[in-house]
């Protein structure tokens, strides 16, 4: 192996390298600190915080280039420009977090989310199909697992068990939706099978079908509010809202290509479907958001309004196939949930308590974490005006049914609301529980980064920072699917219609090569 | 290869069966047996070498090394739970997952429309009656080793009925695949043990 060939392994595979530095680094660090606990706790901390931070530089320094393009015989593993932005600011995001969490497990919760954020790099780097999505799902079902571990706590155990089955489920979807996607090319040529505005309609349920119930698109959205409420934060928002927008974009990219690839209007009601699951998955999620009185939970239901959003650019995706703002919103939503996490963490880990009835006063106690709030709801409300607002209405008008934009409306001023109440909270008469607790001075590692942290993240997810738009990157294309060569083609209904490999009118080429022609 | 088809796909559709019809030692030996055969069907065809098997016996293999339960190899307690008449009682215990098998079995068998009926007839029934077998227990079953065991059995019929058509996975596919038997295994069989301690401690 050249010199060169060893650099763009490096590169190629800078956030996994880093993963799995952290398996030596960590037990280091801590037979370093011998006996001592607490000291060695925090420094396998601050070791696993310069592990994330790294892995952001990095990955922002690698880029997505053809010098970071590895090719192992047959294989190929070609970072993807969203897959690096998704690194480099998880790596901050993350840092930030389980800095603000601190305790004896913010090491392993670190690793936890170094293994995760690789995992998102790996899978946008190598071709669409089925290694990248079961590499997600799979990865989920693993941090979810080791998130909970180290505690014998049922409703943990359970969370887990659930996500177990929820994977075990979507894989055969996907299966089953490549199979339909590969029957397309077969329509083309003989009339004896199923339209292709059918089958496409099919293989855009199966695959839609991975990010509804990923993501916690109502009526799915228990999974993600049992994460959040059972999981510690950092696995929580790598299961429930990490890992879902690495899928969303490789969706909605299968979804891009497919649409692009009909002609005719998409068989069924799967548009009006996933429109309708979008609008109504905001306003549950923004109404349960502002009953409960749990902060845990209305994180756990702003996420589910964000999985609406979600399935929102989804519908958009396959309504037009050639516009960016779907894949343009799923980066800025991953960001403002996130802070939403940084803030419950820190708020939990202050008072010791998730309840909003304990938690009176507490902005006016610590200001610092009134500031994250600050920033999340301005990331959530994506203000100043800009590209993500744009965007935002821009899949409202493509969706091309005004109740539903105005429901979608309704729905995200709702969450809004449902994040101030959470602040006004914040400034009302201290209580018991907050007048007690223990703060740390305003001057302060942890609270300096947390509010730095916040407003660069807000900066992000609000479009200020304008680096949004690498988040609608092209993904490497599709390996041809066809059917193995070992086997006999299959005969169609009549003998003498040999496929001729002329597509039909309602058929156009397909640039990627996404979908074969038949053999 | 052709020649052990049939057996292969008779011998991995019994241990899907047992596997979600049994308990203990039964249903992890039979998950053992069904690694091992749907793994020699899956990759018998346009996988020279074979490393795609190599890679899914060893992730399985590694899965199954966390997940089994303690004592599983007591000599006699296997003797009893392996003997001929237990399975086939157990077998008759459940009728409707027996006649769910076979249904797969025959629906498998008939060349289907789309681009399946060009596929191998016997990989494909055997991943449809695997996917018949392990699919209701997967959606139904509160038992968490069942559960696991259903995951598995329903994930080896996926890629059984996916082999059927498009041939063996490519390397990564197969590593990300083998990477996922082992996570259901050890995940599924860490949240068995921690529910069991936290109720023994209630």
């Amino acid at each position: 192996m050249s010199e060169g060939e060893v650099l763009t392994a490096i590169r190629a595979l800078f956030p996994a390298l880093m993963a799995l530095s952290s398996l030596a680094l960590v037990p280091l660090l801590k037979l370093w600190r011998g006996p001592e606990r607490d000291g060695a706790a925090i420094h396998a901390t601050a070791g696993v915080q310069v592990l994330l931070l790294a892995t952001s530089i990095g990955a922002a320094l690698a880029g997505a280039g053809y010098l970071s393009t590895l090719k192992i015989g047959q294989i190929s593993i070609d970072p993807s420009e969203p897959g690096r932005l998704l690194v480099t600011l998880g790596g901050i995001v993350f840092a930030v977090i389980v800095g603000s969490g601190e305790g004896r497990r913010a090491s392993t919760m670190g690793q936890i989310a170094l293994f995760g954020i690789a995992a998102i790099d790996l899978s946008l780097a190598i071709p669409a199909g089925i290694a990248p999505i079961a590499l997600l799902l799979f990865a989920s079902v693993a941090i979810s697992g080791a998130a909970a571990s180290g505690k014998d706590d049922v409703s943990r155990a359970r969370a887990v068990f659930r996500d177990l089955r929820t994977v075990s489920l979507l894989l055969p979807a996907v299966v089953i939706a490549e199979i339909l996607r590969t029957a397309i090319s077969y329509a083309a040529v003989d009339a004896s099978y199923a339209t292709p505005a059918s089958l496409a309609a099919g293989t855009a349920l199966g695959v839609s079908i991975v990010l509804i119930v990923a993501a916690g698109v109502f009526p799915f959205h228990s999974r993600l509010i049992k994460i959040f409420e059972a999981l510690p934060i950092v696995g929580s928002l790598l299961v429930g809202v990490w890992i879902p927008s690495a899928l969303a974009l490789i969706v909605m990219s299968e979804l891009s290509v497919l649409a692009s690839s009909i002609t005719d209007p998409l068989g069924g009601a799967i548009v009006p479907g996933i429109l309708l699951a979008g609008a109504a998955t905001l306003i549950f999620g923004a109404i349960s958001a502002l009953l409960h009185d749990d902060i845990g939970e209305i994180v756990g239901f702003i996420a589910v309004g964000n999985a609406g959003w979600l399935a929102l650019a989804a519908a958009a995706a396959l309504q037009s196939p050639t516009d960016t703002s779907s894949r343009l919103i799923v980066l800025p939503g991953t960001l403002a949930i996130s802070l939403f996490g940084l803030w419950l963490v820190s708020v939990r880990r202050r008072y010791g308590t998730t309840s909003i009835s304990e938690l009176g006063g507490w902005a006016r106690r610590t200001g610092a974490n009134g500031i994250a709030l600050i920033s999340a709801i301005v990331a959530l409300a994506a203000l100043p005006p800009g590209a993500v607002l744009a965007a935002r209405f821009n899949l409202l008008l493509l969706g091309g049914n005004p109740i539903i934009a105005i429901f979608a409306v309704i729905g995200q001023l709702i969450l809004i609301g449902a994040a101030v109440r959470l602040l006004l909270i914040g400034f009302t008469p201290q209580s018991h529980v907050v007048h007690e607790a223990e703060t740390r001075p305003f001057a302060n590692v942890i609270t300096i980064s947390l509010i730095a942290g916040s407003i660069f993240v807000a900066a992000a997810a609000a479009g200020w920072l304008s680096i949004e738009a690498g988040g609608t990157g092209p993904l490497p294309p599709a390996p041809s699917v066809s059917p193995a060569t070992s086997f006999d083609p299959g005969p169609s209904a009549d003998p003498t219609a040999a496929p001729t490999g002329e597509p039909t009118p309602s058929v156009m080429p397909s640039m990627s090569e996404e979908i074969s022609p038949a053999p | 290869m052709p020649s052990f088809e049939l057996p292969l796909v008779l011998i991995a559709i019994l241990a899907g069966t047992l596997a979600v019809t049994s308990a203990g030692r039964g249903a992890w030996v039979a998950i053992g047996i069904l690694a091992l055969s749907s793994s020699a069907l899956e990759f018998s065809i346009a996988d020279p070498n074979r490393i795609g098997m190599a890679l899914r016996l060893s992730a399985i293999g590694i899965g199954l090394a966390a997940a089994l339960p303690e004592n599983l190899f007591e000599v006699k307690a296997l003797r009893r739970d392996l003997a001929p008449s237990t399975l086939v009682g157990t077998l008759r215990e459940h009728p409707v997952v027996v006649a769910s098998a076979i249904a797969g079995l025959l629906l498998g068998l008939v060349p289907l429309a789309l681009p399946i009926e060009s596929s191998s007839d016997a990989l494909r029934a055997a991943g449809v009656a695997l996917l018949v077998v392990g699919l209701p227990p997967l959606l139904t079953s509160r038992f968490i080793e069942a559960t696991t065991r259903a995951a598995v059995v329903t994930l080896a019929g996926t890629m059984l009925l996916r082999t059927s058509i498009f041939g063996a996975l490519d390397p990564l596919s197969a590593l990300a695949i083998g990477a996922g038997f082992t996570c259901i295994l050890v995940v599924g069989g860490s949240v068995a043990t921690r529910i069991s301690n936290a109720e023994g401690e209630r």
